[in-house]
């Protein structure tokens, strides 16, 4: 006994060691796959004419050329942060939220509606339009968990089909009990009090938002990593079997997950609403919530990974403008760039093919564990 | 390496038989692990050649490049001293080689003929010939002394027929070269016996069989020769007429090991663990335990013995509450705990090694500290107010795997990444560092290497005589005899009888079949 009591001292250092060596692990593949993309996206240039050079550095420049254009790359990245959460806690329980779009339509009308009619108390609005967005978009969620742990359903099928419902009737709402009398259809505009401040001066529009995100992210490590309900969600993720023969409920916890993530992707929506439109105008901004299962896929479904990812694909699409201005390369290029990462990123086989086998060493077993 | 090389030149019998298959120089590597390393055997016409090896020595892997599974890296096979490529199943049928896995690969609504002549059906004209089928089916099972109903349905038949059916399929496709992979795990001992003189009866009649298994006994029955594989390597192919247990246990294993722990004298205490007219129903609603009563007392071990699925497992996870009972009761320590889940009752003292150790005892992804808090990661010092402690569950855990000797004993290693004898290990490490009273343990060494069995036999011993009570359920009659101090076997559900630890396989093989005791 007196031998093991030494531990402490012994393992911290070899843990710290091998937390940065799954952390460089996990990145690389990403990396890899970021590069090969861009190499294809060089050839697209080349073949239509323009320079890539120019037009990748137009891109940077457009992302991270500026405070200004940080600012815009951030302001893009803050729902898909939310978004691309709400996705990776239900996968650590084992479960596509593919609901993610109609969880964020149901944030945004909850937060345009309970702004609009609070805003007058200021801040104190502001926080509970949002407390409103999370609460409405645990309940949301937790719909595809229930039809799950108690009838089966599977929650692709669910959570898609939500998607439709929660855009419509966002929508719905939108235009008819809540609609204002100005000339955008859309509801009333949120009071300037009550709208979430900007981060700083130099930065544009990118506003408090972001570090709400950051906040988020920070909580969704702290809830699978630090707590019994984490632990749970984990297990129940990895192996059903195992976590029943240890007593834990895999209803319960496929519930939770659904309603946790569909209540970031919630928060995702009314920070759009707070903090960027003032209110919900229709047509609303579109795919975030989709986008968000790219994000999380990039990410690997950590919540580091997806703050990561929302910036590559916020960069990506604040960059896209900067270059098809200073270039003849359309923005979509930049969707190409995207979807090209992703089916690299999720065609493991496919990079291995590209790079050798080396790169799945590197990236360890729990590539396997992806999508 | 002192092992002696016997392969070559073996005497008796079948030193003059022509050599029916070589295999040579056979090499195969996962990633960095080399799962076969220049292994070579030889099997001569009319022999019986065991392959010995714990799980994970390299046996499977060798059989399924010999059926075309695998393509070894580099080696060279010969049928009748004929260099062949076998590319797939197809091709090693074709070449007269026909496997029995452990598994058995009949479609049970079928009749015995139809799934004999599967995929090699008689015609006539365009359709399929029924009777035709019927026909060959008599002839081989009578060629061959393998008696079985060719219009039964394999469904309604025993293990030990279906292996039957498995054996004529071979034949039926004219297998001259016969390989069955633990063929015995599935059988009572009598129906092994009976699989014993079907394969003599095969061997005379010019068949070669390769037998694969991890049960030293078995071989010195049955077998002419034997190859131990050890690690990839083959460390020796020895003579089975001059070996013996002890011998062929130390080549297996690589040391020397005690095949039969030793047990002290302990007086059984109070009453720990009870079922009373516990009836469970299984998965598909069939009542799996129809009744049964036990008692397991403090300072015992009660074995429950039985062929595979006679209810032994619906059985385990009841006392666990990790099942419902259907009716009945269970009382922990004098408790009445039957509407209690498995969680209240590990909290009362209660410590389960369920039987499928790797979906049910592990979470396989999780690191081994996350996996040894699997159960009291609620509770303190784990965990309060909700939250989880990640530090104390490591260093916890790092006590534990050296305690238990798990390898590594490195508490961020995936439950994954070991070795099927250090994961039971972890599960032990797990379930008896908690002090608990009553310990149920559900096939505790299957398909776990004889190191890891004798270590696991004396933890059991040694729980044992601090006290505790335990209820030890295994298909293995060796285990059960040498560990109880009761035996209680299972059939069909229900428990058919009790005999002492010195019964013989003739007595609890009968009761195994079903034969319930006369006596008293």
């Amino acid at each position: 006994m007196s031998e093991e009591r030494r531990e402490p001292e012994e393992t911290r250092s070899p843990a710290f060691r091998r937390w940065m060596a799954n952390a460089a692990g996990a990145l690389i593949f990403p990396l890899i796959a970021i590069l090969i993309s861009f190499a294809i996206g060089a050839v697209i240039m080349l073949v239509t004419g323009n320079n890539p050079v120019t037009a990748f550095g137009a891109l940077l420049r457009g992302a991270f050329g500026s405070p200004l254009a940080i600012g815009r790359t951030l302001l893009n990245a803050t729902p898909l942060v939310f978004t691309g959460l709400a996705v990776a806690v239900a996968f650590r329980a084992g479960l596509f939220n593919i609901g993610g779009e109609g969880q964020f339509f149901i944030g945004a009308i909850t937060a345009a509606v309970v702004g609009a009619y609070l805003g007058s108390l200021g801040v104190f609005g502001m926080v509970l339009a949002l407390a409103a967005c999370a609460l409405a978009g645990f309940l949301w969620g937790a719909i595809p968990g229930f039809l799950k742990a108690y009838f089966g359903a599977h929650e692709v099928i669910t959570t898609i089909m939500l998607n439709y419902v929660g855009i419509y009737l966002a929508t719905y709402l939108a235009l008819n009990p809540f609609r204002s009398e100005g000339l955008v259809p859309g509801t009333e505009a949120i009071d300037l009090t009550a709208r979430i401040p900007f981060l700083a001066a130099g930065l544009g529009r990118a506003n408090y938002g972001f570090v709400f995100a950051l906040v988020a992210a920070a909580a969704v490590y702290l809830l699978l990593w630090r707590t019994k309900r984490g632990f749970e969600i984990r297990a129940v993720g990895l192996s059903p079997g195992a976590a029943s023969y240890a007593g834990m409920g895999i209803g319960l916890n496929t519930v939770l997950a659904l309603a946790i993530g569909g209540s970031l992707a919630a928060l995702g929506g009314g920070e759009e609403v707070l903090g960027v439109y003032g209110k919900m105008s229709i047509p609303f901004v579109e795919n975030i919530g989709f986008n968000g299962i790219g994000v999380a896929l990039l990410g690997r479904n950590h919540p580091v990974g997806v703050i990561l990812g929302a910036i590559l694909f916020g960069g990506m699409t604040a960059g896209a403008q900067e270059m098809q201005f200073s270039t003849n390369v359309p923005l979509q290029l930049t969707d190409v760039l995207l979807a090209v990462i992703l089916l690299l990123v999720t065609a493991t086989k496919l990079v291995e093919l590209i790079v050798g086998k080396r790169a799945r060493a590197l990236a360890g077993t729990r590539l396997e564990g992806g999508l | 390496m002192t092992e002696r090389e016997a392969g070559g030149a073996t005497t008796g019998a079948q030193a003059e038989a022509p050599v029916v298959l070589e295999m040579r120089g056979i090499t195969k590597a996962f990633g960095p692990v080399k799962a076969n390393d220049n292994i070579s055997i030889t099997l001569h016409r009319g022999e019986i050649l065991g392959l010995l090896g714990e799980n994970g020595a390299g046996k499977s892997t060798l059989m399924k490049i010999l059926y075309g599974l695998y393509k070894p890296d580099s080696g060279a096979i010969f049928i009748d001293g004929e260099e062949v490529e076998i590319h797939d199943p197809k091709d090693a049928v074709s070449r007269g080689i026909g496997m029995v896995h452990q598994h058995f690969t009949l479609i049970p609504p079928l009749t015995v003929a139809e799934n004999i002549v599967l995929g090699a059906e008689p015609r006539k004209g365009f359709s399929l010939d029924l009777e035709g089928a019927v026909k060959a089916t008599e002839e081989l099972s009578e060629r061959y002394g393998l008696v079985v109903d060719p219009r039964a349905r394999v469904a309604d038949l025993s293990v030990g027929v279906q292996q039957r059916v498995e054996i004529l399929k071979t034949l039926y496709r004219e297998a001259r070269i016969l390989v069955l992979d633990e063929p015995t795990a599935v059988l009572t001992p009598q129906e092994t016996e009976d699989l014993f003189a079907v394969l003599k009866e095969l061997v005379a009649d010019g068949l070669s069989i390769i037998f694969i298994t991890h049960k030293l006994g078995e071989l010195l029955g049955i077998s002419d020769r034997i190859t131990i594989i050890r690690d990839g390597h083959v460390v020796a192919t020895v003579v089975t007429a001059e070996t013996d247990e002890r011998e062929l246990a130390r080549l297996m294993v690589g040391r020397d090991v005690l095949l039969r722990v030793e047990k002290t004298e302990t007086k059984p205490g109070e009453p720990r663990l009870a079922a009373e007219e516990l009836v469970v129903l299984s998965n598909t609603g069939a009542r799996a335990v129809d009744a049964v009563s036990l008692e397991v007392r403090s300072g015992e071990i009660l074995g429950v013995a039985g062929v595979d699925g006679n209810g032994q497992t619906e059985l385990a996870d009841a006392l666990a509450g990790v099942r419902y009972a259907e009716s009945g009761r269970v009382y922990l320590d004098g408790e009445d705990v039957t509407a209690l889940g498995s969680d209240p009752r590990q909290e009362r003292g209660l410590a389960y090694v369920p039987e499928d150790r790797a979906s049910k005892g592990l979470v396989q992804d999780f690191a081994l500290y996350e996996n040894n808090s699997l159960k009291t990661y609620d509770e303190p010092p784990f965990s309060r107010w909700g939250w989880i402690f990640p530090k104390v569950m490591r260093r916890r855990a790092a006590e534990n795997l050296r305690a238990y000797d798990v390898r590594p004993p490195d508490p961020e290693a995936r439950a994954r990444s070991l070795s099927g004898g250090n994961q039971q290990k972890a599960i032990l490490a797990r379930e008896f560092s908690d002090d608990p009273g009553v310990i149920i343990a559900s096939q505790p060494t299957r398909g776990v290497d004889v190191g890891a069995i004798e270590f696991i036999h004396r933890q059991l011993l040694e729980q044992r005589s601090e006290g505790k009570a335990i209820l030890l359920i295994s298909l293995e009659l060796e285990e059960v005899r040498s560990l109880s101090d009761r035996i209680v076997v299972i059939y069909a559900g229900r428990i058919v009888g009790e005999v002492g630890p010195d019964a013989t396989d003739e007595e609890l093989g009968l009761l195994m079949a079903g034969r319930e005791e006369k006596s008293t």
